[in-house]
């Protein structure tokens, strides 16, 4: 190594120990604030925040095919009107509605506040005196924090695939009043900002089975301000993280290797 | 045809161990098994010697993605070889612990962060059962990993943080007690005759508890009237009849709580994030056998303090140590130990049972009686393990680490970037050999010779022979990527330097062919990934960078192409979808969500469209029909079991008529050339790791090769004196020409047939034998092809160390 190398490694090991004293604990700070922010969004009792909130949404299709009018309290849908075309047959509606006995749970909600309440608990978990002295340490706490916001944001994204059977047999499904005929069913759930209801018919051609849907959605305001959040706080943490692997590559740079650092100990 | 062929790896690890920070810890109840799962997702097999814990690492198991949180054993049978493992990817699988094999693996929405085995009434083996990231309670078979029933909650239904199953010394049937990260505690009994039809099983019972996020929740096995809740910040001893609170433990300064268990009626051990445990003795009111038991809290009786476990150096850890309380029996005797498994690799244990008693004001720290790490069982080695490239080290410097390699088929060469940027180009056959086998060889200097391409300025990070991949590219070239964030294009046999494409902000990551159905600009041109999250196309022959793909905010996890569209698609680990146009490195769009997961599926659709294009070409009653591939992608995704059923069946058909035609659509067997005796492949299990090496040695390409080469060196006349010119010669001499590919195949038949014939009797076997007495005696290789597998035997014998070091 030459003295420039030299220098320059000097210089790198200083701004290492920088990042781990003071920008870890400020990023981290700054996170649990934008996550705290985000879970207050949620209308489910999540940190601190005690409130079932309720909105009323309606959900039409373009050609009158059907119709339905919601209340969602918390992550349930505590009472819907619906009604919808049934194809088979010319002009027959089909009417059935939730009430606040058999709510019809959103499993996504419940899951992505859990997740990230957990993203929360890994913050808080590390004390705000606390000294660094590693980037695997920092690294390990960013690695479970983007694992979680991520799980977080695939539950409200990614709606998980269920099979028509395992619908039709479900409880939210048999929670209707009145129950619906077995070759049709209804389906809520939650694509990114939006709410979606979804009405599937079965029928049989030639003996195969043949399934058609006609669906309607709307916008949940609260969905958009959440998922936001989210983003942000996972670029957050990915620029964190390229911020320390950047220093990965001096393996041997650990805080109080140094005389100087071990002040700050 | 993989799979028929029997081929043998070998794994040089080098002289470092692989990292292996542990998340998951299991100990087999006769103690002879050890097992650790790390973050990487490898699973570590330790060899256990029953009577002085004594530990060797025997086996590295490879397949799941994310970090290990879960291992459970899969049966009751005492020497049952059967473990099962869960990851935080949401895969599981059942593995023989004897040979390592993958027995079956699932892929579940649902993600575990827990698993207890246990033996239900009316059931002849094992039930997992599963809490996690879900609302309900899943209970598995261990051995075919289907979901057999699940349990649901009517009252505050939510994720289960944490159950216990047991049966009352009274009942005849099984309780799970379950809390939920809400603090509901709830019971639920099982009969025995639960299963997936059945309508939902909900909670006989349940309570709302002040007890957030519980971490564990453990039922004393010595009365069943008292459990030990432990969350973070502290642990809590409950009544089980009416779940109220007892007495409370706070987690001490600076640590906190991960789990615990009863050690007796009145001794708690509970063992914390710093990775110590610490034993409690609990006041009257928190004995069931004492009179004041219930009865208020009384001053001057609290829960005492009376042991620690810990570590005698306390070395700073960067993450909780995976830690388990096991109860073991060798020779009638039951052993009570405590396992920890930290970020180092460190693997300890502790007798609880000579730390039981309390000793009166005293409080006595115990150290572990066995501690051991694959860095130490390395260390143990002596010589130490080989490396591929051992003869350039020299024991009185400093090793390079290898950093990354590729092999060249068909000059047989092997290309090993390392640490300090240097290139090492060196005869495959040559470096193994002088690693591997006794001679002469081993005592000449500078044997085998080899090239030194340097130009890197740090390590190397990755390599790729395009010409590999798709003839269009010229032969002599070579690509190379560095932390020096460039990409260096070498003439290979010249050894020059031709261009260093210095395009990216951060280092290179990897390097990939683009498909040969591009424009001809971009089949010209490589891909290369940076850190910086940027993605370029450099065109080789015009040495310059043709696109600039540099707006991605997430690193980059996926590239797929859609060449007739002249877009590259980027898939990124948030889940979004960029799609460039290759030729002008225009931005076309981002897309997020469910679009964006259909995009980069539609993207494999392509390519199989090609591929069932090919296919459906040979069946020209099928032409009418779109392609099947397409329609059994589809089928998957939508998890339409006859629409599958349908493609299959047509697929099958149209291979068949394209068996008959002699055209070789891209599913046909790869030329007999291609089937190299011998494939080196780099492995590590850390990016940060040096890497190892795995020989896959094809048993039957080398008989083939060395018969060959045998027979065509011999003169009539020799082969006469040895009496080989009769009928027999002239059968062998003909199924040995090599320039007939039809001999050739006959062979490969021939040895495929017979280890069908083996690995069918296996699995009937197998079969019968759920509970695998037979699996210990099977013997002899395997063939691990799919299931990239490697076990490292113990190399302490010295002369024949080097020729052992696998399987």
């Amino acid at each position: 190594m030459n003295d420039n190398e030299k220098e320059e490694a000097a210089n790198l090991k200083e701004e290492f120990e920088w990042v781990l004293r003071e920008e870890v604990h400020a990023i981290l700070h700054q996170l649990h604030s934008v996550l705290v922010e985000c879970a207050h969004r949620f209308p489910v009792p999540l940190y601190g925040n005690e409130g079932q909130k309720q909105d009323k949404f309606i959900l039409t299709s373009q050609p009158e095919q059907l119709k339905c009018i919601v209340t969602l309290t918390g992550d349930s849908i505590t009472h819907a009107d619906i009604s919808f075309k049934v194809l088979r047959q010319m002009h027959s509606i089909c009417r059935t509605s939730i009430n606040q006995d058999g709510p019809w749970k959103l499993q996504q909600i419940q899951d992505a506040a859990n997740h990230l309440q957990q993203a929360i608990g890994y913050i808080d978990n590390v004390d705000k005196h606390y000294v660094f002295r590693s980037s695997e340490e920092v690294l390990h706490i960013i690695q479970c924090l983007l694992g979680s916001l991520q799980r977080a944001r695939t539950a409200l994204v990614l709606p998980k695939k269920k099979a028509i059977d395992e619908l039709m047999k479900s409880r939210n499904m048999k929670a209707l009043s009145p129950n619906l005929p077995e070759d049709l069913a209804i389906s809520f759930y939650i694509q990114s900002h939006k709410l979606i209801f979804v009405a599937y018919q079965l029928s049989s051609v030639h003996g195969t089975m043949r399934i058609d849907s006609c669906q309607a959605d709307c916008a949940v305001p609260w969905l958009s301000d959440v998922l936001f959040m989210l983003t942000a706080a996972l670029h957050m943490c990915q620029q964190l993280k390229d911020k320390l692997c950047v220093f990965s590559q001096y393996k041997d740079f650990t805080v109080g290797s140094r005389s100087a650092s071990m002040v700050f100990n | 045809m993989p799979g028929t062929n029997l081929i043998v790896p070998v794994v040089l690890w080098g002289k470092h161990a692989p990292s292996h920070c542990v998340s998951s810890v299991y100990l087999s109840r006769d103690q002879k098994t050890l097992v650790t799962g790390c973050y990487d997702g490898q699973i570590c097999i330790w060899q256990v010697n029953p009577d002085t814990l004594k530990m060797t690492p025997r086996c590295l198991l490879v397949g799941h993605t994310a970090p290990v949180t879960c291992l459970s054993r899969a049966s009751i049978i005492q020497d049952n070889n059967y473990i099962v493992s869960s990851s935080e990817a949401g895969e599981m699988c059942t593995w023989d612990l004897v040979d390592g094999k993958c027995r079956e693996s699932v892929k579940l929405t649902q993600v575990h962060t827990n698993i207890q085995a246990y033996h239900m009434c009316n059931s002849e083996d094992l039930r997992l059962f599963c809490n996690g990231y879900y609302a309900e309670i899943l209970i598995m078979d261990p051995f075919s990993l289907e979901i057999l029933f699940c349990l649901s909650s009517k009252m505050n239904p939510d994720w289960i943080s944490a159950l216990h199953v047991l049966r009352p010394s009274s009942r005849k049937d099984d309780v799970v007690l379950a809390i939920s990260i809400t603090g509901t505690v709830k019971v639920w009994s099982l009969l025995g005759h639960e299963n997936k039809q059945s309508e939902p099983i909900y909670e006989n019972e349940s309570k709302q508890i002040r007890c957030l996020n519980a971490l564990s929740l453990n039922c004393c096995a010595y009365n069943q009237r008292t459990v030990l809740v432990v969350c973070a910040k502290y642990c809590q001893i409950y009544d089980a009849g009416d779940f109220s609170v007892l007495c409370s433990i706070q987690a001490p300064s600076g640590e906190r709580w991960m789990s615990g268990d009863f050690l007796a009626t009145d001794r708690v051990l509970v063992w914390s994030t710093e990775g110590k445990g610490y034993l409690y003795k609990l006041p009257a009111n928190s004995v069931p056998d004492h009179k004041g038991f219930h009865g208020p809290t009384v001053e001057h009786d609290s829960p005492v303090l009376f042991g620690i476990l810990a570590h005698p150096d306390n070395k700073l850890l960067s993450c909780p140590p995976a830690m388990r309380f096991v109860t073991t029996s060798v020779g009638g005797k039951q052993r009570r130990l405590l396992l920890r498994g930290d970020s180092h690799g460190v693997v300890s244990v502790w007798s609880v049972d000579d730390a039981a008693t309390p000793v009166p004001n005293q409080l006595p720290s115990h150290a572990p009686i066995v501690m051991t790490s694959l860095d130490m069982a390395w260390a143990e080695m002596n010589p130490s393990p080989v490396g591929i490239l051992d003869q350039l080290s020299h024991t009185d410097e400093q090793e390079i680490k290898l950093t990354a390699s590729i092999y060249l088929l068909a000059a047989n060469r092997l290309v090993v970037g390392r640490e300090d940027g240097s290139i090492v180009i060196v005869n495959a056959t040559h470096t193994v050999q002088l690693q591997l086998l006794h001679g002469g060889h081993q005592q000449l200097d500078d044997w085998p010779p080899h090239q030194l391409l340097l130009g890197h300025n740090g390590r190397v990070n990755c390599l790729l022979y395009p010409h590999h991949v798709h003839p269009r590219y010229d032969r002599s070239h070579l690509v190379s990527g560095g932390i020096d964030f460039a990409v260096c294009l070498w003439d290979l046999f010249s050894g020059a330097l031709l261009h260093r494409f210095c395009v990216h902000a951060g280092e290179i990551t990897q390097l990939i062919v683009p498909p040969h159905n591009c424009s001809t600009r971009i089949q010209k041109c490589i891909c290369s990934v940076a850190s910086d999250h940027s993605v370029t196309l450099l065109s080789l022959t015009e040495r310059k960078c043709v696109t600039l793909a540099s707006r991605h905010l997430f690193p980059v996890v996926s590239i797929k192409w859609r060449p007739a569209d002249d877009f590259m698609v980027v898939g990124c680990s948030d889940g979004t979808v960029y799609v460039w146009q290759m030729e002008t490195g225009h931005l076309d769009r981002v897309l997020h969500g469910m679009i964006a997961e259909e995009v980069l599926s539609a993207c494999d659709e392509t390519v199989a469209d090609e591929l069932g294009g090919a296919l459906a070409a040979g069946a020209g009653d099928l032409q009418g029909l779109a392609n099947p591939a397409v329609h059994f992608f589809r089928g998957l995704r939508h998890r339409n079991l006859t629409a599958m059923r349908a493609a299959t069946a047509r697929g099958l058909a149209a291979l068949a008529g394209a068996g008959g035609a002699a055209g070789a659509g891209p599913l046909a067997e790869p030329p007999r050339a291609r089937r190299a005796p011998l494939t080196v492949q780099g492995f590590r299990s850390n990016p940060t790791d040096p890497e190892s090496h795995i020989l896959f040695f094809d048993i039957e390409g080398l008989i083939v090769e060395l018969l060959s080469e045998e027979y065509s060196a011999m003169s009539p006349a020799s082969l006469e004196a040895a009496g080989l010119i009769t009928s027999e010669y002239m059968k062998v001499a003909a199924l040995t020409q090599s320039a007939s590919p039809d001999a050739a195949k006959r062979i490969s038949d021939f040895f495929g047939r017979v280890k069908d014939k083996a690995g069918d009797m296996e699995r009937i076997l197998k079969e019968k034998d759920k509970h695998g007495i037979l699996a210990k005696m099977k013997e002899g290789a395997e063939t691990m092809q799919t299931k990239l597998q490697a076990k490292a035997e113990q190399l302490k014998g010295n002369v024949e160390h080097k020729g052992k070091c696998l399987v």
